[in-house]
């Protein structure tokens, strides 16, 4: 290989492993930690879009998220359907609308929130890579952008990947895109985040 | 052979015998028809119950083709995960995803068939038309492969379904909302089997479908 051919070479190795999202280092993960660790409460409120070959327009749900660190959640639908899932000091509770009240939901559907939330937890406070379920790759742009693809073969027909974006200016996870399959997606848009302003801790007790 | 012919008699007098009576009218009543008549994408809040409690609230979404009597069905929970992603045809049903509770495919199938029978008017021509003993408006078919189905309308105006096995066994009760604008805004259906379990479903949007899609 010529001299020019050699430069031609490592330029183009040096653009891809700026574009490709293998090319993230662990180091940039801990500065996402450490980005993420000056976060000690989120409220927001989150639109969400479920894609579906059966539906000739995504399906629309409303909600509200609060957290408070390490990993008191509150995860609560408004539409179409109520629902509120909250989560403190490893316990879990999910309630559900029943005849015009909040009924708890004691079925298995509790572990599969809680299981969720804790990864949710888990992206909050910066810790994308700390799940060996699944293979975190960043991509650094105007947004920092997390895809977790799953190691596990068990998920093999339910995610295909999840991307999360991360806001530049306060670390804030933007959008959670969770691509199911070719055909099926749910995109979660947060909006009105406020950062770090108290809330009561009994929002993360009381389904109200 | 003279035997065996009565035999099959009593067996289809004791299998008919169970089946609730109705009483033929001189001038037989029109029959009462609340299902779909093009394709029709619909979205329900579904509560599921059993033994008298709320066991699952959950998101049902259909696209029935009355034309061609099959239908598409998935069941979300309220958080947007798809439970159930299930077809339904002459041929029966086709499970695509099925996670818990209904990942033994039983479930599964019956719901789709619940579906169906919620949907689709009975296919052929009614062998039956009458006033039960309640007074209801009541026109019956024999349901495919076996059983009966009784499409009936109450005094009050509420039209329903009734669903029996060979023997007459109820197995379905279907009540539908009476609302002028949509039959559907509101449907509770109790199940009578191994264990009894309850859907009460309410509108949250429903659309005309473009064919093929």
């Amino acid at each position: 290989m010529t001299q020019a051919g050699i430069k031609k070479a490592a330029l183009l190795l040096l653009v891809l492993f700026a574009v490709l999202p293998g090319g993230a280092r662990a180091d940039d993960f801990d500065r996402l930690r450490k980005e993420a660790a000056r976060i000690t409460t989120i409220s927001a409120d989150f639109v969400q879009k479920k894609t579906m070959k059966i539906l000739s327009k995504p399906l629309v749900s409303e909600g509200k998220f609060y957290y408070t660190a390490p990993s008191s959640l509150r995860w609560e639908y408004t539409r179409p359907l109520r629902s509120v899932v909250i989560s403190e000091g490893g316990i879990t509770r999910r309630y559900i609308a029943s005849g015009g009240k909040m009924i708890e939901d004691k079925s298995g559907g509790v572990q599969a929130m809680k299981i969720v939330l804790d990864e949710v937890a888990g992206w909050v406070s910066g810790r994308f890579d700390a799940n060996p379920s699944f293979a975190a790759a960043l991509t650094e742009g105007p947004e920092a952008r997390i895809t977790l693809t799953p190691t596990d073969k068990n998920m093999a027909g339910m995610i295909e990947r999840i991307e999360i974006t991360v806001s530049r200016r306060d670390a804030a996870i933007k959008t959670v895109r969770i691509v199911e399959s070719r055909t099926a997606e749910t995109l979660i848009d947060f909006q009105r985040v406020v950062i770090n302003k108290d809330i009561h801790p009994s929002v993360f007790r009381e389904v109200q | 052979m003279k035997k065996s012919f009565v035999l099959v008699c009593a067996c289809f007098i004791v299998s008919c015998a169970a089946l609730p009576a109705l009483r033929p009218l001189d001038r037989p009543p029109a029959c009462p028809s609340p299902f779909l008549t093009e394709k029709t994408r619909l979205i329900h809040a579904i509560e599921a119950g059993a033994g008298g409690k709320t066991r699952a609230v959950l998101i049902g979404i259909t696209l029935a083709d009355p034309a061609a009597r099959t239908l598409s069905a998935a069941v979300l929970t309220p958080e947007g995960m798809a439970l159930l992603e299930a077809s339904f045809g002459p041929s029966g049903a086709t499970i695509g995803r099925a996670l818990s509770p209904f990942d033994s495919g039983e479930l599964a199938r019956r719901m789709m068939e619940d579906m169906a029978l919620i949907f689709f008017a009975p296919a052929g021509e009614p062998v039956l038309r009458g006033v039960s003993a309640a007074g209801e408006t009541v026109c019956r078919w024999r349901a495919r492969p076996e059983g009966w189905v009784d499409v009936f309308q109450g005094r009050d105006g509420r039209i329903g379904i009734r669903r029996y096995s060979e023997s007459g066994r109820l197995e379905r009760t279907v009540t539908l909302a009476a609302d002028a604008q949509s039959s559907y805004a509101a449907i509770e259906l109790h199940a009578s089997e191994r264990v009894d379990y309850s859907l009460t479903m309410t509108l949250i949007e429903s659309e005309a479908a473009a064919s093929g899609r």
